[in-house]
């Protein structure tokens, strides 16, 4: 079927989503929950774009194309609203993520530069038990990415989100660590984290 | 991935096992600082395991060997490359004039690059003038090569590894790919969870049986009955196709008439497996509109493994599910280039592609191609190198990349072997234990180090391209092999291994159009035309052998090598942990051995109790020729009367236990069915096993 993307026509596959049909056209919105190894998921709200007809900006990650759809990837309300979702998102780090990481480009990307929202931050807690991964709690956005990774990629079913509302973060086991839980110490969680709230220990 | 933390990022292909990932590695001052799965890897889609990611500590090992050294006394001193050369030409010429060329044989290794292997092939066959050459596959997947070429006619997976994807159900026989074969297993996982109805079969419980929707534990060595079984029962109940085997297929009569001694009660009997169990294993995957078969080590290192890879191709042969997306024969090959240094023709009775050395029409473009006449007699595999050496008729050795007097088996004639040599030559990234017997060591490169090809174990050529150089002045193993070529005489006059690869690809019809240009990041599945098409999946339409027709074979179920009596009354399984790879030589030069620092031995809790053994008692181990001692790990995962270790280090040296039985087609060793007397150790073990006395 054929959707428009920014004014341009392009072919999908029935089921595709918005974002596959950007990205096949060439085009680009930023995504923080999204990580094409597993199932699109819709936490963040980062890929809103705009759709003609539709009463607000929808997420280009979970919605199915359907003929005919025209998408506005600049549309000003979805931008803003994913400007300030990002902020909201960096006014609970303590710290800054690290440049390379995809919160910081995304950050970037949107010109987030300065946060509005001082307050409270996330308590530095870090986890070094394991040889090779390290967590840093504090820099945990509860995307699910790392959670999913374990589950959809390889299958370990160690890593389970805890919490709620400011204090949501991410443990291995029941607290138990990376070690002494189900890990198999593949890496996959600290691949696709966006903030290094998992992380390499050797790239600290 | 590109930031300020590196300096440099290489794609490249993983040098663990054959799942073959691409690896994204990334350097910052001359090392590596981290490895990602490379999104576009088509065996990993973005995905590697611990091995591949976190363990490349060892490329930076103070232990690394960074100069030549030479043999003095009982030790070694550093040599420069002028001096090791020269000796090495002196040595091989001598001994060459003395006793003629067949009294100088080489191993090339599956660790090394297609380019590697073909130099070492091309060393040996035209600088020295023999076919005495063999690979490590020759212990692990030579009985796949044989079987493969026997039933279907090419030595590889007939399809990939995203046929699981594509499969409603599947059967893994003799291999645990959550360990040995990571991503592999996980996707086979993932899979599961989608649906696919999985069949394990293996003596041990392993972590995919309780994905799969049935596991069958036959006694060690008797899968050819259930093979046979699972065959009986899918004619028996009429779901064979009978439009496949009368169009391409041959020799079914004579299969049906065997048949008819592998009832399941008959079977149930032999291999312990509840009849019900095989009836129901043979329906999941006689019904499945796409099934696969997959197996790894625990098929092929028996005394009749061989057979036993022929078995599994009839049941795929006459069911139908083969030569498709979705139902693919997917062995599980173990080093990351023992497919390709096969390919390559690392092998004494093979030219590239497997081409017999006394094929006149083969041999001739080889001779035109290197302008020196060449052998047509078979060479020495690795066991008759060693039983060559012993007897006096092998002079001299060149081993590259491997640590026979680790991995192989029977430890100790090994040991006597290497030390029947007059003249050793390792080649290496470190001192193994193979390497104390050699009179000159070549300071090697690891696979960061350098450019290449890898074939995976779906046929897949792969680039390797290096991160970082060889420490000290140490080499890449083609600049060695190459130079040292042309110290003896012969100038294999390649600049590159992409000239190397030009030139296997103008010799072999097989891989006619298969160049590095042309491989570029997403490889090429062989056979691939001078155009450049390759082949995802083979016999979409006919086999490869004279007729087109796929082969049968009836096969009876005979008695492993080896099996338990009143004195070894426990039958020992060898194989892998998650956490290391083969001889452990770079896993564990890493902090992978903080996560899996000590073997153990994994022991039933009835044996255990009967023999008053608990968790963390030192335990001896004794076979037929050897002893050793370890650790016990009581777990229900493992059949009574079996028990199970790893070979990955040592101080323990597993191989000591493994006897001489051996595969009847292709001398694969039994690593998978030892006799052991399993008994506690009162007092304080010994870490340091000695060898036996020959």
């Amino acid at each position: 079927m054929k959707v428009t993307i920014d004014g341009h026509d392009v072919e999908v596959e029935a089921g595709a989503t918005v974002l596959e049909a950007v990205r096949a056209a060439g085009g680009w919105v930023p995504t923080l929950c999204f990580d094409e190894r597993q199932a699109p998921f819709g936490a963040c709200r980062v890929c809103l774009v705009g759709a003609a007809g539709a009463r607000g900006p929808i997420p280009a990650c979970t919605t199915p194309c359907r003929d005919g759809l025209e998408i506005d990837t600049a549309d000003e309300r979805a931008r803003r609203v994913a400007k300030a979702v990002v902020e909201l998102v960096l006014s609970e780090l303590p710290v800054p993520p690290a440049p390379h990481t995809e919160l910081a480009t995304v950050a970037r990307s949107l010109g987030v530069e300065d946060v509005r929202w001082p307050g409270a931050t996330h308590r530095v807690d870090h986890d070094e038990r394991h040889p090779y991964l390290a967590f840093q709690h504090e820099l945990c956005i509860s995307c699910g990415r790392c959670v999913r990774a374990c589950d959809e990629v390889q299958g370990a079913f160690a890593l389970t989100a805890t919490g709620r509302g400011f204090t949501a973060n991410v443990t291995a086991g029941l607290d138990a660590g990376f070690r002494d839980s189900t890990c198999v110490s593949c890496g996959a969680c600290a691949d696709t984290c966006p903030t290094d709230a998992i992380t390499e220990i050797t790239l600290l | 991935m590109s930031d300020e933390r590196f300096d440099l990022t290489v794609s490249t292909t993983c040098g663990y096992c054959g799942v073959g990932c691409r690896l994204e590695a990334h350097a910052r001052g001359g090392k590596i600082a981290s490895i990602s799965p490379a999104l576009d890897g088509p065996a990993n889609e973005g995905h590697t395991c611990l091995k591949g990611r976190f363990a490349h500590q060892f490329s930076r090992s103070r232990e690394r060997l960074t100069a030549p050294l030479i043999r003095e006394g009982s030790g070694f001193r550093l040599a420069s490359w002028e001096e090791a050369t020269n000796r090495i030409v002196a040595e091989l010429t001598r001994i060459k004039a003395a006793h003629g060329p067949d009294a100088i044989a080489g191993l090339a290794s599956s660790r090394a690059t297609n380019e590697d292997c073909y130099a070492m092939a091309r060393l040996i066959r035209a600088a020295i003038g023999t076919n005495n050459l063999d690979n490590c596959s020759r212990v692990c997947h030579s009985p796949t090569s044989f079987a493969l070429r026997r039933s279907f006619g090419l030595s590889g997976a007939t399809g990939s590894f995203t046929d699981f994807d594509y499969a409603d159900a599947a059967i893994l026989i003799g291999a645990n790919p959550t360990e040995g074969h990571p991503v592999v297993g996980a996707r086979i996982k993932q899979a599961t969870l989608r649906g696919l109805r999985l069949v394990t079969i293996d003596p041990r419980r392993i972590e995919l049986a309780d994905y799969g929707v049935l596991h069958l534990s036959p006694r060690p060595g008797t899968n050819a009955a259930v093979m046979l079984g699972l065959t009986h029962v899918v004619r028996r109940d009429g779901l064979i196709d009978r439009a496949f085997i009368d169009e391409r297929t041959e020799g079914y009569e004579a299969l049906e008439e065997l048949l008819e001694a592998y009832a399941p009660d008959a079977v149930e009997e032999i291999t312990g497996i509840p009849a019900a169990d095989l009836e129901a294993a043979a329906h999941i995957y006689a019904e499945a509109e796409n099934a696969c078969i997959s197996w790894g080590l625990g098929v092929t290192e028996h005394k009749y493994g061989s057979e036993v890879v022929q078995l599994i191709c009839n049941l795929a042969l006459m069911t139908g599910k083969v030569g498709r997306v979705g139902s693919a024969l997917l062995p599980l090959r173990g080093q990351n280039n023992v497919q390709g240094s096969s390919d390559m023709g690392a092998l004494p009775d093979t030219y590239t592609a497997y081409r017999r050395v006394d094929d006149e029409e083969v041999a001739q473009s080889f001779e035109r191609a290197w302008g020196v006449p060449l052998s047509r007699n078979k060479g020495f595999t690795i066991p008759q190198m060693f039983d060559a050496a012993v007897d006096g008729r092998l002079k001299a050795m060149w081993i590259f990349g491997e640590d026979v007097a680790q991995t192989d088996p029977n430890t100790a004639h090994v040991v006597h072997a290497l030390e029947s040599l007059e003249f050793l030559v390792c080649q290496d990234i470190f001192e193994t234990e193979t390497t104390r017997y050699a009179d000159v060591i070549l300071p090697a490169s690891a696979f960061l180090e350098k450019a290449g090809t890898f074939t995976n174990a779906e046929r897949r050529f792969q680039l390797v391209a290096p991160a970082i150089d060889p420490p000290g002045s140490a080499k890449t193993d083609f600049e060695i092999l190459t130079m040292m070529s042309r110290a003896l005489g012969h100038d294999m006059g390649w600049a590159s291994p992409a000239e190397c690869m030009d030139e296997i690809a103008a010799l072999t019809p097989e891989y006619a159009g298969v160049s590095h240009e042309r491989i570029g990041r997403r490889g090429l599945q062989w056979p691939v035309a001078a155009d450049g098409t390759d082949s995802p999946v083979l016999y979409e339409r006919e086999f490869s052998l004279p007729g087109g027709r796929g082969r049968f074979a009836a096969l009876p179920y005979k008695a492993p090598g080896d099996s338990a009596d009143d004195e070894f009354p426990i039958i020992l399984i060898t194989g892998r942990r998650l956490q290391h790879y083969n001889a452990g030589t770079m896993t564990r030069r890493t902090n992978n051995l903080e996560l899996f620092g000590e073997d153990w031995l994994e022991i039933h809790p009835d044996d255990a109790e009967r023999l008053w053994i608990k968790s963390g008692d030192k335990v001896s181990v004794r076979s037929r020729v050897g002893r050793i001692e370890t650790v016990a790990r009581v777990t229900d995962r493992i059949e009574p009367g079996h028990v199970f270790t790893a070979f990955h280090f040592p101080e323990v040296r597993t191989n000591l236990l493994i006897g001489s039985s051996a595969d009847v087609n292709t001398s694969c060793p039994e690593y998978k069915v030892v006799a052991v007397d399993v008994r506690p150790v009162p007092e304080m073990a010994a870490r340091t096993p000695a060898l036996a006395t020959h």
